[in-house]
């Protein structure tokens, strides 16, 4: 396979990318790569059973620092790890949102007694979070929330409505931001609450997105949640989300643009040998033309990668940084998505499990793009944050 | 090729380096008299005979104990200030000539570093543009045109890329003619035509000529950068003092949005400029397609923000008194040559889908 070089990340790195490499290897056989192919799409990624094992080996926590059991790698090794990953198509998703964002702000945030309950639990791979932020009226403001928590004895009554969280269907908990002073300014009057999904009242309506996978609306009856699962002290949410968040973002990042190399590589294997209509395909200057930029435009995601993770190395936290690397890396997926369905004409239309499809997972690829550019933060709001974090211009 | 012996560069002699080189050109070539002095011959031997002093006219060479990606920072702030200094030829002479043993490419290279030879390159066969002409060699006598040569007007020398090596030709040479042709660049372009002109020819290995080949394209869009970084942040600046409708223009999402674009596109255009120096400068093989992608973005990327900095500043910004102008006409001359992004690509195509 012809792909983009590899950055050469210095030998500590590419020692434990081999490593990773022999685990996917072991682990992440053709039987089970197999087996899994035959899976609908919306299962797909996700898997407790993989999880467990993933836990059970050390694979999850892998940057977390060690004195909460994690290896401590550095942001450039977890990068090469999730690369790895992304790359095999091993199903790891499950528990990313609790390794990657609740663990996070347990570190920063949580109490003795938390960190010490629930981190074991999320590195074994067996406590599956789902974010629970965005509501009707609080998108983008999502500081505009209204979900209210109200203190009763020793627990939290909970009531309101959220939408749109990716996995909570698949879930066992809730990393759920509450109001929980309604009179405080908006930011001000925040709380996170650690939501166990099976508690009375809780009610969990999964829908179809239009990338092939569910996301969720879930609502709030009375429900009852121990006051010990407030994290980072009451009214303090806001900074317990943004903290999560930003050093997250880079991590998260890094799957994204894994995942969009490892469909161009797809996509450039395909068109190697492809001939239709008696003509080879590589050897029409439009598609070449195409296929030049797209290489082009990839580099230039894995730079802005690459540069999150060393400024977090060096102790900083990017953030207009971390915003424009998620803005041209989404933006790229759509591109390519659509690059892909002008290059291989109405059969990129087709989804993988049509028997004549030239190439699956294209138009899907296209499809997820939109949420890409969606979730996590608009790619206006990211404009946003560069505009006036990364070039001080004026609210 | 210079060697992988130096010493590691750090970010900090880099920016030193960077600190030096903006110092000198903030008092020999200053904003206000830069595009006036872009026009005179001797304030181009001036300028050039201090870079000399600072050792900037070794650049390329092992001589100056720091790689093409330095070499690449200076060509950025030479872009910033808008400053035509002959540094194309000279970082091409100092790898292309590096081996020669004859007297005459030895009192070149002197010449050179003490700033009294100014040599304009030109790439002819390795262009990558199809209408750069070429000239051979027939014993010594030099014929044929070239054309899209830069700094041809304040040379003294021409280091012209034949099919199997360079000839340099005097600029004074009997039997050579050099037309300015006037554009985008400025200085314009010349371009040059010889009869039968007396060259001295020197062997190349093809390998080295499009190595340097390579590291021109380069340069090229790290001095666009430099012009388009530097008119960039004059319009970000323009955003946070120029009021409209009662506000601040910069307040406007349509104002934040366009600038939030245009550091996207220069940050991707620097980040993978750098890489591919420092690819080079560590004798990676893969440096060659890391250039092809930092010239294949690049290039749409910072004519894009060089565009759309034009729009954020308003009428203010097209005044030819204004710096913008100049970098404008600066990111398209240097962003459009030697194939421009559309070589680029296609190296890339070949790269990963094999030759069409």
């Amino acid at each position: 396979m012809t792909k983009l070089p590899a950055h050469d990340m210095g030998t500590t790195v590419n020692a434990f990318r081999k490593d990773v490499r022999d685990w996917l290897a072991r682990n992440w056989t053709p039987d089970k790569q197999a087996a899994h192919l035959k899976k609908p799409f919306n299962e797909r990624g996700h898997d407790r059973e993989f999880s467990k094992l993933m836990g059970r080996d050390g694979w999850i926590g892998v940057g977390w620092p060690k004195k909460f059991g994690g290896q401590g790698r550095s942001p450039t090794e977890q990068i090469a790890f999730i690369t790895e990953f992304a790359n095999s198509g091993a199903p790891n998703h499950a528990h990313t949102t609790s390794e990657s964002i609740v663990a996070q702000a347990l570190f920063l945030h949580g109490t003795k007694e938390q960190q010490d309950e629930w981190l074991p639990f999320i590195k074994r791979g067996e406590c599956l979070f789902a974010l629970g932020y965005s509501e009707p009226e609080a998108g983008s403001d999502l500081a505009a929330l209204r979900t209210r928590a109200v203190r009763d004895g020793d627990h939290w009554v909970v009531n309101g409505q959220k939408l749109w969280s990716t996995g909570a269907d698949k879930s066992d908990f809730m990393w759920l931001a509450v109001r929980t002073d309604p009179d405080a300014k908006k930011h001000a009057g925040i709380s996170v609450l650690m939501v166990d999904l099976h508690s009375p009242g809780v009610t969990i309506r999964p829908s179809m997105a239009l990338y092939s996978k569910t996301f969720s609306t879930h609502f709030y009856d009375d429900v009852r949640v121990p006051a010990k699962n407030l994290v980072g002290g009451v009214n303090n949410g806001w900074k317990v989300i943004t903290d999560a968040l930003a050093a997250e973002r880079v991590m998260i990042g890094g799957g994204r643009i894994a995942g969009l190399e490892r469909a161009f590589d797809r996509l450039t294997e395909y068109l190697k040998t492809a001939v239709v209509g008696g003509k080879a395909l590589r050897s029409d200057p439009v598609i070449r033309d195409r296929i030049g930029a797209i290489a082009a435009d990839l580099e230039v995601a894995r730079q802005f990668q690459i540069r999150n993770s060393r400024l977090v190395e060096q102790g900083k936290v990017p953030i207009h940084e971390a915003a424009l690397g998620k803005v041209f890396a989404s933006e790229l997926q759509e591109r390519i998505g659509q690059a892909a369905l002008d290059i291989l004409g109405t059969g990129g239309l087709l989804s993988e499990d049509a028997a004549s499809a030239p190439l699956g997972e294209m138009e899907q690829l296209l499809r997820h793009s939109i949420m890409g550019m969606i979730g996590g933060g608009t790619s206006e709001i990211q404009r946003n944050v560069i505009a006036q974090r990364g070039l001080d211009l004026p609210r | 090729m210079t060697t992988g012996t130096r010493e590691a560069v750090s970010d900090a002699d880099r920016e030193l380096l960077r600190r030096s080189v903006r110092d000198l050109l903030t008092l020999r070539w200053p904003a206000d008299r830069a595009v006036e002095q872009a026009g005179s011959a001797d304030a181009i031997a001036a300028v050039w005979r201090d870079m000399a002093r600072q050792g900037l006219a070794a650049l390329g060479s092992d001589q100056a104990q720091v790689g093409i990606r330095e070499t690449i920072l200076v060509f950025e702030e030479l872009g910033r200030a808008a400053c035509p200094a002959p540094l194309l030829g000279a970082v091409a002479a100092n790898i292309a000539l590096a081996g020669q043993q004859s007297n005459t490419a030895r009192a070149l290279l002197e010449d050179l570093h003490v700033g009294q030879a100014r040599i304009a390159l030109a790439l002819g066969g390795f262009d990558g543009d199809a209408a750069a002409g070429r000239a051979e060699l027939h014993g010594d006598a030099l014929s044929g045109k070239v054309a899209f040569v830069e700094g041809a007007q304040s040379a003294t020398h021409y280091l012209i890329f034949t099919e199997t090596g360079a000839a340099v030709v005097a600029a004074d040479a009997p039997g050579s003619t050099a037309q300015p042709t006037p554009g985008l660049a400025v200085p314009p372009f010349c371009e040059l035509t010889f009869d039968g002109t007396p060259a001295t020819r020197f062997e190349v290995p093809p390998s080295t000529l499009k190595d340097v080949a390579l590291i021109a394209r380069l340069a090229c869009a790290g001095r666009a950068l430099g012009a388009a970084q530097r008119a960039f942040d004059m319009a970000v600046e323009h955003a946070k003092v120029r009021k409209q409708f009662g506000q601040l223009i910069g307040q406007f999402q349509a104002v934040q949005h366009k600038l939030a674009n245009c550091l996207i596109n220069l940050d991707g255009a620097r980040l993978t400029i750098e890489t591919a120096a420092e690819a080079r400068d560590a004798a990676n093989p893969d440096w060659k397609t890391f250039a092809a992608s930092a010239l294949a973005f690049a290039s749409p990327a910072l004519r894009e923000a060089s565009i759309q900095t034009h729009r954020a500043l308003g009428a203010i910004g097209y005044a030819e008194e204004h710096e913008a102008p100049r970098h404008f006409r600066r990111v398209h001359a240097d962003l459009a040559r030697f194939g421009g992004v559309t070589r680029a690509r296609a190296e890339l195509a070949d790269y990963l889908l094999g030759p069409a």
